[in-house]
């Protein structure tokens, strides 16, 4: 939600062509990965660690009598220095285990995956949603530039990216819920019916962000020369637009797509709140309300954890897509 | 009367068929767990409510009757003897026993297991299987209204061996009572779902399955009643309830809750150790309007520390009125003429804030000048304990319905600071009145002791007493048999659905 | 000096032209104008105090008195808009200006140093990448707890890669450039370099990321308003407002709707500015 029209993203590798490259590119960004994702734990960790409130005098309740908060305390590894206390979270983290939550007792890592296919559903339909209208929208604004067509899309594609996800989910639940009464407002419960209000409240700025990334790169390419030359050479229009331009153009719109994964996942905290979605951000916001912070830790760090192999997926898509590979044939 | 009743139940379920229907119930919140060890939050209890029994069985008008414990009787001042309900048999085939009794209170009075609601039975000094079928408690102290804390949710009767066996797994995936519904499935942050015990002690079932939903927007919640998606929404909103009470598809369901929102004085801070700049404020506050505003009128002003719903409540007592005039000239007898100015204290809870603000407009218009700060909870608590306040927003449930819970931890003396008593105000009289309260056996005797300390506290104001609130519950117009108890866990096995 | 006297004329021609020659832009800029006089001006054109309570006139329909109608404590809505518009720019600016001046000056120092002072920069700014922005921010409201402050904070530090990465290009491009060598072989001083001649020659892309921040930044501070965790009451914000407001929603759809059109204006023609903006400016975009 925070950067819904930056489009371009450098991306740091070298030179590589061929497929042995491509494998070893995949392995050095797994790799990468590694590194980064510890600066996210000492950024998760930091952030807790500064909060102010005694985590004991939270799990015991304030009326706890003092040797038993103090007991808690060394359990915990309270008394301990910052750097130990961390080390010990670490410890446990990389191993997937981000403690107890204080309000139910149970292991993080159990509440967070019993709520996890909610979210990755609702999350994967949006992106599916997105893509299917979001690249059709877009390759008709290109071809049909400044038409009928063209303008009626950049309207939507702008209004989608203005409209915040917690209004547009209250007017929908009152439009398609309550006056037509065609779909149920809340829950998850089975039937398709409860994932249409949530998938396209969830996935509406991400079809804006896509029609426009795939407006604007569809263009770039449908000026190119070997564009112009396949033109001069007869062949026909429809196969120019989906064999030659959208297939070159799909390498910043995949960019866009994981990008907007992300801010699809902050999208769900909200969308999962509204629409009573048993997913991890209604875990994270009910978390935060209840000062339960190993579970905040936990729901952050799983979602770090989403968006870093999503964007190691669109990273791959991209170095198989790589345009020095096609246009060597072109 | 009873048995007519009954009777013409039975008739209409012989013509009309006992038909199988399944009860969806809708509330604000998931559960957090099925074990009453494990947590005290009320989507829990409300489901916790129709799983398990309690010793003593504290109806829907308060009274105290038998529940798991078929009869009990005092021993002596600190000995109590309870003799339990025979045949009664766990939704495992296990038969309830005396030790399963034993081992509950035992382990949610164990510091180690970490129970949440461990405060409830602090009363208790040590419990014993006496027998196959007796249990036996000794509390630290006489203790009369120890019958109201053995009827809560959260002192359920567990099965011994499912606990143990289960381990890590009780109150999520095993759930073991003996109530009229037994556990089938939670589907985390979605619904949870029970089926009927045919073989309840406590007579017929109604609902074949209970499925309770958890819905967090409360306007959405309103809107699935309305739709007929849900059969009964606990807790609307006040606008949403507005709206269901003049809809003819419901039923309206409301009842009186068992909290009271208050705003309490330093009594030992000047200018508040003055009764009359106390009793100044409350007739400056008009509560009315709190209520009105805040509730959409689904609230009563307070005129005590505990709602009607509550066993001890003095009905005598009239809440201060709206009266600046009289509020000034109070404020002049103090010698504060002038007015003066102080701080309010309160978290950060939206509706708080706004009680806040709404008593910041009001005491400015007697001269009070009131800076509104917004703490963050544990300094809060920490902060008020230690007295470091001039007035504070907070509010009280007395859980167990009983005036002893409601009044002892706030007003006596012994519970200054963090144990219950923030304003540090006491009289040794009510002192006196409290600790009788615990003692005194016979009912009407109780009650007029209670009745005294009310007027006590009413007269001495070391509160601003804001209001209580009306629980606005309401089932589609086709549900009948819904009695909201005030604690908020109301029992569903008689619901029938037509 | 020269380099800032041949920047500012040029890019004085090139918005009017830029007006001229895409509508979009110009609607949006006028819209801005807009709103941002109307925050300025607030309490010279807001019919009512945004926090005067009017207990007995609550919930009231829009009427020649209340063009927006009243909200659940019978406050002004136009009121509380306009001032609610005061609020959210100020979030929106401020956060953006944490930003820009953390991030920018990670990414100048980054490009115009390299080596292992590039390495650290950018590892951190992957670090924080690998946390969707919102919520990171949520997250850092979370600890810090609930107030407009954090929220500037929190949006702030969550845009802050966006702009050390923008920036950092940015300045590796522009130091390539003829005059930076020569200043750098006439052995000025870095920071003189930096201020007087790389910082106004990389400008173009970090405007269009603050034009286009702004609008994420409103974003994402009145979704931390709605979930309770930003503008306290009784501050008039619009996700605030929305968030207040939502138990009425079927009784008093306005005290709903026109906050949640507020902030759509503002975002669309923040968004509209800087797609125009960036078209103008971005030398890969331009036809």
């Amino acid at each position: 939600m925070l950067v819904p029209l930056t489009y371009a993203r450098p991306v740091h590798w070298g030179e590589h062509g061929t497929k042995p490259a491509l494998i070893k590119y995949i392995f050095r960004r797994i790799l990468l990965l590694i590194p980064i994702l510890l600066g996210v734990t000492v950024i998760v960790f930091g952030i807790m660690f500064l909060t102010p409130g005694d985590a004991a005098i939270l799990m015991l309740g304030e009326n706890a009598p003092q040797a038993e908060l103090e007991a808690l305390r060394e359990r915990l590894g309270l008394n301990e220095p910052a750097y130990v206390q961390y080390g010990l979270w670490l410890s446990r983290a990389v191993q997937l285990d981000f403690g107890r939550s204080i309000r139910s007792g149970r292991p993080v890592t159990g509440e967070i995956t019993a709520r996890l296919p909610a979210t990755i559903e609702l999350a994967l339909l949006a992106t599916l949603l997105s893509i299917v209208i979001g690249v059709p929208l877009g390759v008709l604004s290109a071809t049909r530039p400044n038409t009928a067509v063209d303008h009626s899309a950049t309207v939507l594609a702008f209004g989608g990216l203005a409209m915040p996800v917690f209004w547009q989910g209250l007017i929908m639940i009152l439009l398609f819920a309550l006056v037509l009464d065609w779909l149920p407002p809340s829950g998850k419960l089975g039937g398709w019916q409860y994932y249409v209000l949530p998938t396209i409240t969830l996935g509406t700025s991400a079809i804006a962000a896509i029609t426009r990334m795939t407006r604007a790169t569809m263009l770039e390419t449908l000026s190119q020369d070997y564009v112009r030359t396949a033109r001069s050479k007869g062949v026909r229009e429809r196969s120019i637009t989906y064999r030659h331009a959208l297939r070159n153009a799909m390498i910043p719109i995949v960019t866009v797509i994981g990008l907007q994964f992300g801010a699809l996942l902050s999208g769900a905290v909200i969308t999962e709140t509204i629409f009573s979605w048993p997913g991890i951000g209604r875990l994270a916001i009910d978390a935060i309300r209840s000062k339960d912070f190993p579970v905040v830790q936990g729901v952050v760090m799983f979602f770090a954890l989403m968006y870093a192999v999503v964007n190691l997926l669109t990273d791959i898509l991209y170095a198989y897509l790589d345009p020095r590979l096609k246009t060597r044939y072109s | 009367m009873r048995k007519v009743l009954l009777l013409i139940a039975a008739a209409a379920f012989a013509f009309g068929g006992a038909h199988a229907f399944t009860l969806t119930v809708a509330q604000g919140s998931d559960i957090v767990s099925l074990s009453p060890h494990n947590t005290n939050d009320q989507p829990s209890a409300r489901v916790m409510r129709q799983i398990y029994d309690t010793l003593v069985v504290q109806t829907e008008e308060l009274e105290l009757v038998p529940g798991l414990a078929e009869s009990w009787n005092q021993v002596d001042d600190v000995t109590w003897d309870f003799a339990i309900r025979p045949g009664v048999m766990f939704h495992n085939g296990d038969p309830l026993t005396a030790s399963d009794v034993a081992f509950t209170l035992n382990r949610l009075r164990d510091p180690a297991a970490g129970a949440p609601a461990a405060f409830l039975v602090g009363f208790i000094s040590s419990v014993e299987a006496v027998d196959d079928m007796t249990v036996r408690i000794v509390t630290n102290g006489p203790f009369v209204p120890m019958l109201s804390h053995l009827a809560h949710t959260a002192t359920s009767i567990l099965n011994e061996r499912a606990v143990t066996e289960a381990g890590e797994d009780y109150g999520t995936a095993v759930v073991v009572g003996t109530g009229p519904f037994r556990f089938v499935s939670w589907e985390v942050a979605s619904q949870v779902i029970l089926e009927r015990n045919d073989d309840w002690w406590g007579g017929d079932v109604g609902p074949e399955r209970v499925v309770f939903r958890a819905i967090v927007e409360g306007t959405v919640r309103a809107i699935e009643l309305e739709a007929g998606a849900i059969d009964i929404a606990y807790a609307l909103e006040p606008r949403d309830a507005l709206r269901a009470r003049t809809n003819a598809d419901l039923t309206m369901a409301e009842i009186e809750t068992l909290t009271t929102s208050y705003i309490g004085f330093n009594a030992q801070k000047a200018p508040f150790d003055d009764v009359r700049v106390r009793q100044a404020i409350n007739h400056a506050v008009d509560a009315e309007t709190i209520v009105d505003v805040l509730l959409e009128g689904f609230g009563f002003p307070a005129t005590s520390p505990i709602s009607s719903q509550v066993f001890g409540s003095n009905p005598d007592l009239e809440a201060y009125d709206f009266d600046p005039e009289r509020a000034r000239q109070l404020l002049a007898d103090a010698g504060l003429a002038g007015g003066f100015s102080t701080t309010l204290w309160t978290n950060d809870n939206p509706v708080r804030i706004q009680i806040a603000e709404i008593v910041q407009a009001q005491l400015a218009d007697i001269g009070i000048n009131v800076d509104v700060q917004v703490l963050e909870w544990s300094t809060y608590l920490a902060d008020t304990a230690a007295g470091a306040h001039d007035m504070f927003i907070l509010g009280w449930v007395t859980v167990t319905a009983d005036a002893d819970y409601g009044l002892y931890a706030l007003f006596h003396s012994s519970n200054f600071g963090s144990a219950g008593n923030r304003t540090f105000w006491s009289s040794d009289r009510l002192d006196e009145l409290l600790d009788l309260g615990r003692r005194t056996v016979d009912q009407d005797e109780r009650l007029a002791i209670y009745y005294e300390a009310q007027e006590i506290i009413n007269a001495e104001a070391p509160w601003i007493f804001l209001n209580t609130s009306i629980e606005a519950n309401a089932t589609r117009a086709n549900v009948t048999g819904f009695v909201p108890h005030p604690a908020g866990h109301h029992r569903l096995y008689n619901v029938q659905k037509n | 000096m020269a380099a800032t006297t041949k920047v500012v004329p040029q890019r004085r021609r090139s918005w009017f032209a830029l007006m001229r020659s895409s509508p979009r832009t110009a609607i949006g800029a006028i819209v801005l104008v807009v709103i941002v006089l109307a925050a300025v001006f607030a309490e010279a054109i807001s019919p009512y105090p945004p926090n005067q309570q009017n207990l007995r006139n609550r919930l009231q329909p829009p009427s020649a008195e209340h063009l927006l109608g009243t909200d659940q404590f019978g406050r002004d809505v136009l009121s509380r808009i306009i001032f609610g518009g005061r609020v959210s720019l100020q979030v929106g600016f401020i956060a953006v200006g944490i930003a820009l001046a953390v991030g920018g000056l990670m990414g100048l120092v980054a490009a115009f140093y390299g080596r292992w002072i590039d390495s650290a920069v950018s590892f951190l700014v992957d670090v924080l990448l690998a946390l969707p922005g919102f919520l990171l921010a949520l997250a850092i409201v979370a600890a810090l707890g609930p107030s407009l402050v954090n929220v500037m904070i929190a949006v702030g530090i969550a845009n802050v890669p966006q702009f050390a990465r923008i920036t950092r290009s940015a300045v590796l491009q522009v130091i390539e450039m003829d005059f930076v060598t020569a200043a750098q072989a006439a052995g000025s001083r870095d920071q003189r370099i930096m201020f007087r001649h790389v910082v106004p020659n990389s400008l173009s892309p970090v405007i269009v990321q603050v034009t286009l921040s702004l609008a994420g930044a409103i974003l994402a501070a009145a979704g931390l308003s709605f979930l309770g965790l930003g503008a306290q009451p009784p501050t008039a914000e619009w996700g605030s407002m929305l968030n207040a407001a939502r138990p009425y929603i079927r009784d008093a759809h306005w005290a709903v709707t026109f906050p949640g059109i507020a902030i759509v204006v503002t975002v669309l023609a923040l968004n509209m500015v800087g797609d125009g903006l960036r078209d103008a400016l971005d030398p890969r975009r331009r036809d």
